[in-house]
């Protein structure tokens, strides 16, 4: 048995040899006073070795008086012996702590920052503002706050749309993805003018602040102006200048171009399930695999399932996997052109 | 008298079908293939050589022939020997 080994390393055993000429008597009052032996092995005719227990060897002196046997030991064996060599080698275990300790000290610092999908803000920008907060290279990795580091990032840089801050063994990993700054708003207190995005025909102009220019049925240009923020007062001779504001609608032409392949491939579900299963607890899962996935193109499904809810998140999350099937479908080059004809007229029409 | 008693274990035990070697303290010898015997219930080793082990028991001594035979294991109600066995034999 393995684990009666283990155990017995652990506690560690000593070989002995025993010589007399009573061993059977020896080996019965050993088994009486419930000594645990074990690998007796007969060498010759008054000699015999066993293994016995630390603990076990002390109890059998008493045995050797009574019988009349001599008992040496062969070698010494497992754990606590080894520790006593240890301690006759004390630098050799210091160094051994130190090396251990060194490993776990190494591994739990950031050596490496990488910064991922930056391309308005430069990676140094990035670095020198976390930098502020005290994560660069070097510190402890268990100190860094994610969330924090995400939340300061796109406070303080507008371009950042989404952060993900990861750290990965050794490396922290910024994970951006940046978006154009929103257009700036116009407050409503300086004064403008309203004018044309599109060509167009005026339908409808209702001017809300300022003073209307085109009228129903006009033909505008782009970039023609339309509603003016430069009012005349007639009590004064001065214009006033205003902060436009109104609703205009103008028939105008939108066109888009779609480009359709004439062969496309679709897919579709075919309707056969597979279920797979799996036991997550927290962010860990095992997977109960009831063999290989049949299916070549799958979507994965899941559902979770909570056995218990409590602080402990462990939950059954059952895989639904959907085979897909692929299929070939060609249009009719004739079809499609109408169809795109269709499309055009709805268009316009809008 | 004592054989009586002997005879009413063996009686009780054959009617309420429990186990003879527990109700009479019998030996029970387990051979695996020719290479292992395991014997409970022994009453202490009598000759141990690798050739020859000699055992007793309550229903006589157990002598074990083979060769490169040690002791694996030894308790107070078992013993496993270990190595090629070629016969097994009570003898009273």
């Amino acid at each position: 048995m393995l684990v009666i080994k283990i155990w017995n390393y652990f506690q560690g055993y000593v070989i002995i040899r025993i010589e007399g000429l009573t061993l059977e008597k020896f080996l019965n009052l050993a088994v009486t006073k419930d000594i645990y032996l074990w690998d007796i092995n007969r060498i010759g005719y008054t000699t015999i070795e066993a293994k016995v227990r630390t603990n076990g060897f002390k109890l059998l002196k008493e045995i050797v008086k009574n019988v009349g046997c001599r008992v040496n030991i062969v070698e010494k064996k497992g754990f606590p012996f080894l520790l006593n060599k240890l301690k006759s080698r004390k630098m050799f275990a210091i160094g051994f702590v130190i090396f251990i300790g060194l490993i776990f000290f190494l591994t739990s610092l950031i050596w490496n920052i990488e910064v991922l999908g930056n391309d308005k803000v430069s990676s140094e920008n990035i670095l020198s503002l976390m930098d502020e907060i005290d994560v660069k290279e070097g510190i402890i990795k268990y100190r860094i706050d994610t969330s924090l580091v995400k939340n300061m990032l796109l406070d303080k840089v507008d371009y950042f749309s989404f952060v993900n801050v990861e750290i990965k063994g050794t490396k922290l990993i910024v994970e951006v993805k940046e978006r154009d700054l929103p257009p700036e708003i116009v407050t409503k207190d300086t004064p403008c003018n309203i004018v044309a995005k599109k060509k167009g025909v005026i339908e409808k102009i209702i001017a809300r602040n300022g003073k209307s220019v085109v009228e129903k049925g006009d033909i505008v240009r782009k970039g023609q102006l339309l509603i003016t923020g430069i009012t005349a007062d007639e009590m004064l001779d001065k214009n006033i200048l205003v902060h436009s504001d109104g609703e205009v609608l103008a028939i105008t032409r939108y066109s888009e171009i779609v480009e359709e392949p004439i062969e496309k491939m679709l897919k579709k579900e075919t309707g056969n399930v597979y279920t797979t299963r799996e036991l997550k607890i927290g962010d860990k899962g095992i997977s109960i695999v009831e063999g290989e996935i049949p299916f070549e193109n799958y979507i994965e499904e899941e559902k979770a399932k909570k056995i218990k809810d409590g602080e402990k998140k462990t939950s059954e999350v059952k895989e639904k996997i959907l085979e897909q099937q692929e299929e070939n479908k060609t249009k009719k080059v004739s079809s499609n052109q109408e169809e795109n004809k269709v499309k055009q007229i709805k268009e316009r029409n809008t | 008298m004592k054989d009586n008693m002997e005879k009413f274990k063996y009686n009780i035990s054959d009617i309420l079908e429990l186990p003879k070697d527990i109700m009479m303290d019998l030996p029970k010898i387990t051979l695996i293939g020719s290479i292992q015997v395991l014997i409970s219930n022994h009453k202490g080793i009598i000759e141990y050589t690798k050739e020859v082990i000699r055992v007793n028991s309550n229903s006589g001594v157990i002598k074990v022939v083979g060769k490169d035979m040690y002791i694996k294991i030894i308790l107070v109600e078992e013993i496993i020997i270990v190595g090629n066995i070629e016969k097994i034999e009570f003898l009273n």
